[in-house]
């Protein structure tokens, strides 16, 4: 306990007095304050990024000042977010993994998945699978797992990075941050990404930190958990 | 020796009114059979370039795609689930292309994406089917394959357009017809050069997940030893021409294109430098002579799969007062200018005063951009090396980008066509004439003797 702390403690004669208030451990608060913003920034904008594409310019290119005929247009592509750009797992990266056999469900189950999907006919409640979620087919097709994932870690990212700013469920939010960056990790352990895995684990550490710093987290919405 | 004038008279007189190898004169087909305009298709292959071509034609309007076909259940779902996400409606899936053609009715088109040595007999049957093709380079794995498709094609009377993409790419058409030839800022070009160089990393055996391997009896059945050989088809003397009609056949396509000729000779070597257990060479590197309308034009191509020095790739054209090197990937676009203009007759002294050549009224008007002014090395320590070293050109830009996947307005040229509305780029004829000399390559380097093209070599 800090000297500042001790002192706050005498004054009102109360130790829970002192935890929870932020100005006596201003350097904690403002340390587990700046962790969150990080960590959530970090989160949500590399959820956001899984929605991104780019598209070219449509400019013509002006040849004695009129539109050339051959379809040039203007060099520059334009940064675009739509749910349509969405790709959990980078299409290069998706490639490597769908060929790594730990990236599959064990074959039972994955065996399992696609007969039931074949037992009901291509239906779901009675529905003609056109009317149901428009990948399924193709994501029975490719190995399960990898597609659970892919469909999976741009939303998480983005869910994880709000409760953490917001400050819902701080530290379990935290911990399922830290799980997910274990996910990655893992994936990057399969095809030998050493650099990323350092990189990876550095954000561990700053979960790690973000955790034990979590009681002098202040401005929550939901301090329980 | 093929000189520009056979060729002509061939492309006229296998086109109709062919024009040198870049304006196809084969006319355009019939509106679509179906109404409205839309176009029924066929995807015929759905592999890695199958997936390729899917991403430029999910763009394309008025396309139906009614049914697909690959031996590979893996591949078929992968090509249905691409389907239902687009057009919300599930495709008939074939492992049979005999069974598609005798089951689908109201096809207009098939876009082909098999292996090389299924590339001949996929364009056959589809075009005896009476449906419009579009396959992908190389046109077979043999130049007997080849010319089946070119007779097929004018047999049926149907379309049949060869996927060398960069023939429909605006920044090479605008390269070629505004700068070359328009504006002839090369001068008179006297050498080309290209190259398609890849890394060891870039180069190795696709890998599989063991548990989708195809069932033997279906693999034997489609001329496959094992599942290996099925993935990494393209390294087999059976099923593929290898890393020159690979990769090269794209390159060494421009090198024809844009010198509006065919060579007279070529001479390559090769070798198993890294790669000692393939069929084909990993590293091929060939020599190609030209005559061409402004006279002979040496162009020298390698294709190295054990190494990404020098830049990826690009194809280069050298002339006497600028040099343009082209690439699909625009960062490798670059264009040159020689200081001073080439004097009319080499014998001619060279005056006292020499001019220097500007393209700033081509700037002006917008056929180039301008790159910041090259940097002149310092001379070297120990002195100036030569007296008569250049100085470094200054540099220049493509003033525009295509802003699609490459290979979409090749196949946006090919649905228009069999529309009615545009003429193909690159049908089956011309494609044979420019193809023709690189199924001449790996003989070349095999029996290291350069060969000489006759009619023989290069006629359909």
């Amino acid at each position: 306990m800090t000297t500042e702390s001790t002192e706050c403690c005498k004054s009102t004669d109360s130790t829970e007095c002192c935890k929870s208030c932020p100005l006596t451990h201003l350097g904690y608060f403002y340390a587990a304050l700046l962790l969150r913003i990080w960590l959530a920034v970090r989160a949500i904008q590399t959820g956001l990024e899984k929605y991104v594409g780019t598209v070219g310019s449509d400019q013509p290119i002006m040849i004695d000042g009129k539109p050339n005929v051959h379809g040039l247009t203007a060099a520059t592509n334009i940064k675009e977010y739509a749910l349509s750009h969405y790709h959990g797992v980078p299409e290069g990266l998706f490639k490597k993994f769908a060929t790594e056999p730990l990236m599959r469900l064990p074959g039972p189950i994955e065996d399992g998945l696609k007969n039931l999907y074949k037992s009901i006919g291509g239906k779901i409640n009675g529905e003609k699978l056109a009317d149901a979620p428009a990948a399924w087919e193709k994501f029975m097709a490719e190995p399960v797992m990898l597609n659970m994932y892919n469909l999976v870690l741009g939303p998480a990212l983005l869910v994880l990075g709000f409760t953490i700013l917001f400050g819902i469920a701080s530290r379990t939010s935290l911990f399922l941050l830290g799980l997910l960056y274990i996910s990655l990790t893992w994936g990057l352990i399969l095809i030998k990404q050493d650099d990323g895995i350092s990189w990876l684990g550095i954000h561990m550490i700053l979960i790690v930190m973000a955790l034990m710093l979590a009681k002098y987290n202040s401005f929550c919405l939901l301090k329980k958990w | 020796m093929i000189n520009r004038r056979d060729f002509l008279a061939k492309t006229a007189a296998g086109a109709g009114a062919g024009l040198v190898l870049g304006t196809p004169g084969l006319l355009s087909a019939a509106s679509a059979s179906s109404p409205s305009n839309k176009l029924n298709v066929a995807l015929i292959g759905h592999g890695k370039q199958g997936q390729v071509l899917w991403e430029s034609m999910k763009n394309i309007p008025g396309l139906h795609f009614q049914a697909v076909c690959d031996i590979w259940e893996y591949n078929r779902k992968a090509a249905a689930g691409h389907v239902r996400a687009l057009q919300k409606h599930t495709p008939k899936d074939y492992e049979n292309i005999d069974d598609l053609l005798a089951n689908e009715k109201g096809l207009d088109a098939a876009v082909i994406a098999t292996p090389d040595f299924w590339h001949s007999p996929h364009t056959v049957k589809c075009l005896e089917a009476g449906l419009n093709v579009y396959c992908e380079k190389m046109m077979s794995n043999t130049i007997d394959g080849a010319r089946a498709m070119v007779k097929a094609m004018e047999k049926s009377g149907k379309l049949c357009q060869i996927g060398h993409q960069r023939r429909s790419n605006p920044r090479y058409r605008f390269t070629l017809d505004q700068l070359i030839n328009g504006n002839k800022i090369c001068g008179q070009i006297v050498n080309a050069n290209a190259q398609w160089n890849r890394a060891i990393k870039s180069s190795q055996n696709i890998a599989y997940a063991p548990k989708l391997t195809i069932k033997q009896d279906i693999l034997t059945k489609y001329g496959f030893k094992d599942m290996h050989q099925f993935m990494n088809w393209r390294f087999f003397r059976d099923l593929s021409g290898g890393a020159i009609s690979d990769l090269g056949a794209h390159q060494i396509d421009i090198f024809n294109w844009f010198l509006g000729a065919v060579p007279k000779s070529v001479y390559a070597t090769g070798g198993n430098s890294y790669f000692k257990q393939r069929e084909h060479f990993d590293n091929v590197m060939a020599l190609f002579d030209y005559d061409t309308p402004q006279g002979q034009v040496r162009a020298f191509y390698q294709v190295l799969t054990t190494t990404s020095s020098g830049g990826g790739y690009w194809e280069s054209f050298m002339g006497t007062e600028g040099t343009i090197k082209i690439s699909e990937n625009s960062a490798s676009t670059e264009i040159f200018k020689e200081a001073s203009p080439a004097p009319k007759d080499p014998n001619e002294p060279q005056p006292d005063k020499i001019v220097p050549l500007s393209w700033d009224h081509l700037v002006q008007r917008g056929f180039l951009g301008r790159k910041a002014a090259p940097v002149e090395a310092p001379p070297a320590a120990g002195g100036v090396v030569d007296a008569r070293v250049s100085k470094p050109p200054e540099g220049f830009s493509l003033p525009g980008e295509l802003n699609k996947p490459p290979h979409q307005p090749h196949l946006e040229n090919f649905f228009a066509s069999v529309r009615g509305e545009a003429k193909l780029n690159c049908d089956a004829r011309h494609a044979f004439l420019s193809e023709a000399p690189i199924y001449w390559v790996n003989p070349s380097a095999l029996s290291q003797q350069p060969i000489v093209f006759t009619k023989e070599h290069l006629d359909v």
